[in-house]
Parts: structure tokens; C-alpha cells; sequence
């Protein structure tokens, strides 16, 4: 048996495919759920009611979908010209850490100004970490693979020396944590549980996805992704490309970073990543490195994480829950190799 | 929202397909749940899986304890990372499913629940092993861990014959630097040329490095172990080098083989009357530092020591109240005295910040353990981490 690739992708084969990668999932954690002693029937109404069955619901996974989306729209702009950035987790971090700078100095703004600057600041601390990486790769020609891989090591120690050292709280009895935030630096709500961050990052993963489908810039980071020589003949400047990819890639990512500070987090902790930037791969890649793909992945993949997290309040153990998560991904994920492969049996 | 909302004709059908199945499927859960609305429901937030030692299984012990004393329905999660919004998501379900008292027992949660709180009245909050609570609904609770790691390190002392206690260490916070202490101070009771070697791993569940960072001490000549984590895998390391290992959290002898005694957590009685008092409405907010006295932490003697019968004494006083482990002179790290045989202070403490903890002259109390930022004479190794 082995995988062929298809001359053209399977025709409206993706939303079947992907149904029946799912279903099968679905079928295999029933006979999970059975076999651990749970009713399938209750556990999937749950995961249903409690990620997509009601506002509050859909606010949930809305939330969860913006570091979601954002670090996979990030992973998606570079991977759209053939690069893998895999850094999106230090990207996100750094931005945390700019956001969560920012506010050092700015506890006396206003709401409105303060949030800006620490968006930006998020921004900025992305793109910063990204720039090495982009810098190497433009021009020493080194893999950025790798050099945005160990990048995600250095941003979780920079945030652990952060918060056990210059930015500990004074107030927070020796734990390692940074300070409150400033309580004006919350983003505002949007509906139930959801803030702004929801409609930021609709914003940004919508027009870059929209420019990268329909501009020039990004018909070009086609062509320089799927031939290098075939882009320089046409005169465009391969490592401009790379340069402003990457840096743009970390700045996605750290804006996910400040959204989620901003949003979610009500002080900088080591944790502030959550795997988020991690995860981005793999909704890039369901999404098919498609930056226009990410916001239905990103939204699917919120209401799996929200869903299976709900689970376990009627009894389902994490590592269960956990289970049944990976199955939808990894048939999601089948599902989209085998839009491009076709299975050959010999 | 709109970029957000799938757009193809095919995605749509496959919403109205899953908004059908959901319509289908909450008939369903509708027909098997229904809940009384006065019903007390208790619910437990974990950091990690609750397993079969640590310090979440201790907790889920508590929570399995409280349901038999009181029949209230408990639920429990685990595996909920701090400051992200799984903790968010996990209470909300909670209090969405009905569940009026919910406790959140890792410190990361600690901000999380103070909201929570403040937007949920009818609910009850209990944040353990932080140090916020309000006037209504919420509060903290911990347990004064140190007085039986003062007796496990009597213990240590009496077994030790190179002299070198290894102390395999998570972060370096007044928790841990406390139990450290507390540890050191047993361990000079019973033999005062002793000294305890402190790593820190950075680490509350990472069985290697944990391991790593006993084989260190195991190395350094240490023959005596003892740890602040959440897994075994100091205990592993020290019984397969010869030595013997004190646990933390629970009774470690089914997963350790040389294993003496371990300080232990015992939750139950805490709570249930928590759990009691929501169901009486009486729940008053409180910080808890709950004793030996009280339970909520404890030690086995082991009958082996040689020192079993000085153990069980310090143990009835501490519980009697007639012995403080802080009590007496203390000296630091360097030979400083830091107070006085009547338990005065005699230089001005403050924390690693510069903030003012206690002035010469003042007792000491419960505000200085809590913000305890130095180590004591006899520990080699820094509090820097």
C-alpha cells in the first residue's frame, strides 16, 4: 500500500474527505468511550453542547480559536512560500513578554492607549524573534527550521527568568509570577465570555488571507515556494521574500501573544504560551498552509480543544479526553493528505 | 464574525447537519440529566492528572473523602493548565452544570478565581495554596507542611551516615524554602553535623530531571533522600543507589522501595466542612492554615528509626501546641542569628523585593513563614534557584 500523490487535488473531495476522517474518528472514540466504561451518546452531546451549542458555547471556542488561528495563520504565510516556521510558540511568548513590558510603564494610561501599545508591543516582540531566524535564512542560507525550533527555548527561559527575577511580583509572596496587570489593560468583551480579541483577529487572519490569495505579493510567495529559480526569472528578490515573511510570520504570532495576555491572562506567567504556537502547525496544515483556510480550521479545532475539555466534568479522565482529541485531528488530518495522495493498493 | 463563519455551500449544509445532530443529542442529554437546583455540587480544578501519588491525588483522595462524609455529588478535572482559559472554561461549565462550590487547588488559578467569585455570588469559591479571598465567597487554604517535614528530617538525621541529606527541590518559594527549613532544623535535632544539599529542578512533574538532579546529590555523597515534587523519581534514584528516600504528598511505600515515611496531605476533613458548611449556608470566607492538629497534614513514624519514640513526642507537642518549629533561635545560612531563644527577632527581615517582613524585636509569625525568602543554617546551596 502506499500514498500517490494526485495530479489535482480530489474535487470538493476536501469537505467529504474530511467528514469521513472525522466520522471514523468519531466511531473510534465511541468504542473508546464504551470500552472505559462512558456513554458515547452523552460525551459527544457534550462536547457539541458545550463548544457550538449555545453562546456562551461558541464564545468559548471563538477565544480559544484566535491564539489558534493567529499562530496558524503565521505558520500558514510562511509555509505558503515553502518556509516552516516552527518558532510560533517563542514568537507568541515574546509577544506576551513586549505586551506584558509595555504595561511595566503604562499602568497610568488609558484602556484604549494602553491596549494599543501593548498590541503592538506583542507585534514587535514577534517580529523581533523572528528576525534572526529570517536574517540567517536570507542570508547565510540557514534552515530556518531549525534556528526557529531552538528559539522556542530560549523565549520559555527569557519568560522564567522574567518572572523568578527582574519582573517577580513584590506582592506576590516569592512565586514566580510577574505582577497584575493594570486592570484597564483587559480587553474588552464582545459577547458571554469572548473579548475584541475574537474581532482582531478575524481582522488580521481575514486580510491576510484575502491579500495572499488575491495580491500580487502573495502570487509571488507562490511562485518563490514552489520554484526559487523560476521566481528570481522573473525578477523577484527571494530574500526580500523571506525577510519580510518570516518577520511578518513572528509578528502574527506575537500579536497572539498580547491577545492573549491582553484577553485571557491577568499577569505574565511562565506558561503564557499554552502550546498555542505549536498547535499553529497543525492548523496550518490542515488547513493545507492555505492562509485564507485558517479561520474555519482555527474555529473547528477551538470547538475540539473546548468540547474536549468539557468532557471530563462528566467524568471523562484528561488523558481520555486528550485521546479522543488527537483521533479528530489525526482523521482531519488524514483527510487532508488524502485530498492531495491517493491511497494505491498493490 | 464573518470571517470567521464558514463560507462554502458545502461547509454550510455540514453546520446545519451537526445543529441537527446537536438538537438531536440535547433531547437526549436533557432526558438523562435533570438536576435540584438547591443540590449541593462540589467541584475540583487539578493542574495535572490525579495519578496515583502526588500532590493532585492527595487532593482527589480529599474530594472522594468529602463525597462519602456528605453526599454532595463531586466532579473533578484534571490536567488544567494555569493562567490560560481552560481554567476559565473548565469553572464556567461548572457553574453552568449547577455546581455551587468549586475549588481551584493549584496557585496559578489564584486570579481566575477571584474573578470568578466576584461575578458568581451564589457560588462558593476555595483557592488553594494562594493568599487571596474576599469578604463573601472566596477563600484560600493551605496546610502548615512544615511541622511534619520537621519530623521527617529527624528521621533523616538519625539515618544519614555520610552526613549529606540530598533535597531535590521544585521552585524556590517560601513553600519550598519553608519545608526546606523545617527539614533542616528536624535534621539537626537529631544529628547536628548534618548538612541538606538543595537542587532545584524547576520542575513540579518531570520524572527525568528529577531523577537527574538526585543522582547529582546521590553523587555528591549523599545517602539519605527527600524531595518536593510530584513524582517518585527521587525515590527511584535513591533506592536504586542504596539510600534511603523520605516521600512528600503521600504514603510512597507501594512505589518506592526504600522508602522511610513521608510528610502527607489529607484533604478529606478540610473538605468536608467546606462542603458542609455550603450545604448549611454558613460558608464564611477564611484564610486556612490548617495543623498537625487539625490533620490536614500529617506524618507516619516509622517504627524502624531510631528515633521513632523522639518523632512521636515532637509530634504529640506540636499537635498539643507545645512546640513551634520555628520556635527558639534561628540561625542563617551564613551564622547570622535571626532570632533570639524566646523566638525575637534580631535583625530586620525582608523579603527578596526590600519589603519590610518583620523588624527586631517583632515574634516570629505567620506573615514571615509565608514570605520566607532565606534559608537556615545547615542547608548548602542558595535560595537564587
Amino acid at each position: 500500500m502506499r500514498l500517490v500523490r494526485r495530479e489535482t487535488p480530489l474535487k470538493g473531495g476536501q469537505v467529504r474527505a474530511f467528514a469521513a476522517g472525522v466520522v471514523i474518528a468519531l466511531v473510534l472514540g465511541a468504542i473508546l468511550l464504551v470500552s472505559t466504561g462512558h456513554n458515547p451518546a452523552e460525551v459527544y452531546a457534550k462536547m457539541l453542547d458545550a463548544s457550538l451549542g449555545s453562546p456562551r458555547g461558541w464564545s468559548a471556542t471563538l477565544t480559544r480559536a484566535v491564539p489558534l488561528g493567529l499562530a496558524g495563520l503565521a505558520v500558514a504565510v510562511a509555509g505558503s512560500m515553502g518556509l516552516w516556521n516552527i518558532g510560533a510558540e517563542g514568537q507568541l511568548i515574546a509577544g506576551a513578554i513586549g505586551a506584558a513590558w509595555v504595561a511595566r510603564f503604562g499602568g497610568d494610561w488609558n484602556g484604549f492607549v494602553l491596549i494599543t501599545a501593548m498590541l503592538l508591543g506583542a507585534v514587535v516582540g514577534g517580529a523581533l524573534i523572528a528576525l534572526g531566524p529570517a536574517l540567517a535564512r536570507a542570508r547565510l542560507g540557514v534552515n530556518e527550521i531549525i534556528t526557529t525550533l531552538m528559539l522556542n527555548e530560549v523565549a520559555i527561559r527569557v519568560v522564567r527568568y522574567l518572572v523568578n527575577g527582574p519582573w517577580k511580583d513584590p506582592e506576590g509572596n516569592n512565586f514566580p509570577v510577574a505582577p497584575e496587570l493594570p486592570p484597564q489593560s483587559a480587553l474588552p468583551g464582545f459577547f458571554e465570555r469572548a473579548n475584541i480579541g475574537v474581532l482582531i483577529a478575524a481582522a488580521v487572519i481575514g486580510a491576510v488571507g484575502f491579500y495572499s490569495a488575491r495580491s500580487a505579493w502573495g502570487y509571488e510567495l507562490k511562485i518563490a515556494g514552489s520554484s526559487a529559480k523560476a521566481a528570481e526569472y522573473v525578477g523577484i528578490s527571494l530574500k526580500a521574500k523571506i525577510l519580510t515573511v518570516l518577520v511578518l510570520s513572528g509578528a502574527i504570532a506575537g500579536l497572539a501573544g498580547g491577545i492573549e495576555l491582553t484577553g485571557s491572562s491577568t499577569r505574565l506567567v511562565e506558561g503564557v504560551g499554552g502550546g498555542f504556537g505549536f498547535a499553529g502547525i497543525i492548523v496550518a496544515a490542515l488547513a493545507l498552509m492555505r492562509p485564507s483556510g485558517v479561520a474555519a480550521v482555527a474555529v473547528a479545532f477551538g470547538a475540539v480543544q473546548i468540547g474536549g475539555g468539557a468532557i471530563q466534568t462528566l467524568g471523562v479522565p484528561a488523558s481520555i479526553a486528550g485521546i479522543l482529541q488527537a483521533l479528530i485531528l489525526f482523521g482531519a488530518l488524514g483527510a487532508a493528505v488524502l485530498t492531495n495522495y491517493r491511497v494505491v493498493v498493490k | 464574525m464573518n470571517a470567521v463563519t464558514p463560507r462554502s455551500s458545502a461547509k454550510r449544509i455540514m453546520r446545519s447537519k451537526l445543529v441537527m445532530i446537536l438538537a438531536a443529542l440535547s433531547l437526549v442529554a436533557a432526558a438523562c440529566g435533570g438536576s435540584d437546583e438547591t443540590e449541593t455540587k462540589a467541584a475540583f480544578v487539578m493542574v495535572a492528572p490525579v495519578g496515583d501519588a502526588g500532590w493532585n491525588f492527595m487532593h482527589d483522595l480529599g474530594r472522594q473523602g468529602a463525597e462519602e462524609a456528605t453526599g454532595a455529588e463531586t466532579a473533578f478535572v484534571e490536567a488544567i493548565p494555569e493562567g490560560g482559559t481552560e481554567f476559565d472554561n473548565s469553572v464556567q461549565q461548572f457553574i453552568d452544570d449547577g455546581f455551587n462550590v468549586i475549588f481551584a487547588t493549584s496557585f496559578g488559578y489564584m486570579d481566575a478565581t477571584e474573578k470568578f467569585a466576584a461575578d458568581n455570588p451564589d457560588v462558593d469559591f476555595v483557592h488553594i495554596s494562594g493568599f487571596k479571598k474576599n469578604d463573601t465567597n472566596f477563600s484560600n487554604a493551605f496546610g502548615r507542611m512544615y511541622q511534619p517535614r520537621y519530623i521527617a528530617g529527624m528521621a533523616a538525621g538519625a539515618e544519614t551516615e555520610s552526613g549529606i541529606i540530598g533535597y531535590v527541590a521544585a521552585f524556590p518559594i517560601p513553600e519550598v524554602i519553608r519545608g526546606i527549613n523545617a527539614f533542616t532544623l528536624g535534621v539537626q535535632a537529631t544529628n547536628p553535623d548534618a548538612v541538606v544539599e538543595v537542587v532545584w529542578t524547576s520542575t513540579w512533574f518531570d520524572p527525568g530531571v528529577e531523577g537527574n538532579a538526585a543522582q547529582a546529590l546521590l553523587d555528591k555523597g549523599a545517602d539519605v533522600l527527600t524531595m518536593h515534587q510530584d513524582s517518585t523519581a527521587t525515590g527511584q534514584a535513591a533506592t536504586d543507589a542504596g539510600a534511603t528516600f523520605l516521600g512528600y504528598h503521600s504514603d510512597m511505600s507501594e512505589q518506592v522501595g526504600n522508602y522511610l515515611t513521608a510528610p502527607v496531605w489529607n484533604w478529606t476533613d478540610y473538605y468536608t466542612s467546606v462542603i458542609e458548611s455550603v450545604q448549611n449556608d454558613s460558608f464564611t470566607p477564611e484564610a486556612y492554615w490548617g495543623s498537625m492538629a487539625d490533620g490536614v497534614v500529617d506524618i507516619e513514624i516509622p517504627d524502624s528509626s531510631p528515633v521513632a519514640g523522639d518523632m512521636k513526642a515532637i509530634k504529640d507537642a506540636i499537635i498539643n501546641g507545645d512546640f513551634d518549629v520555628f520556635d527558639g533561635a534561628l540561625f542563617a545560612q551564613d551564622g547570622t542569628q535571626i532570632t533570639d531563644n524566646d523566638g525575637k527577632l534580631l535583625v530586620d527581615l525582608a523579603d527578596p523585593f526590600g519589603n519590610p517582613i518583620g523588624a527586631v524585636g517583632d515574634e516570629m509569625n505567620d506573615g514571615i513563614l509565608l514570605g520566607m525568602g532565606f534559608f537556615v543554617q545547615g542547608v548548602v546551596g542558595s535560595v537564587e534557584g
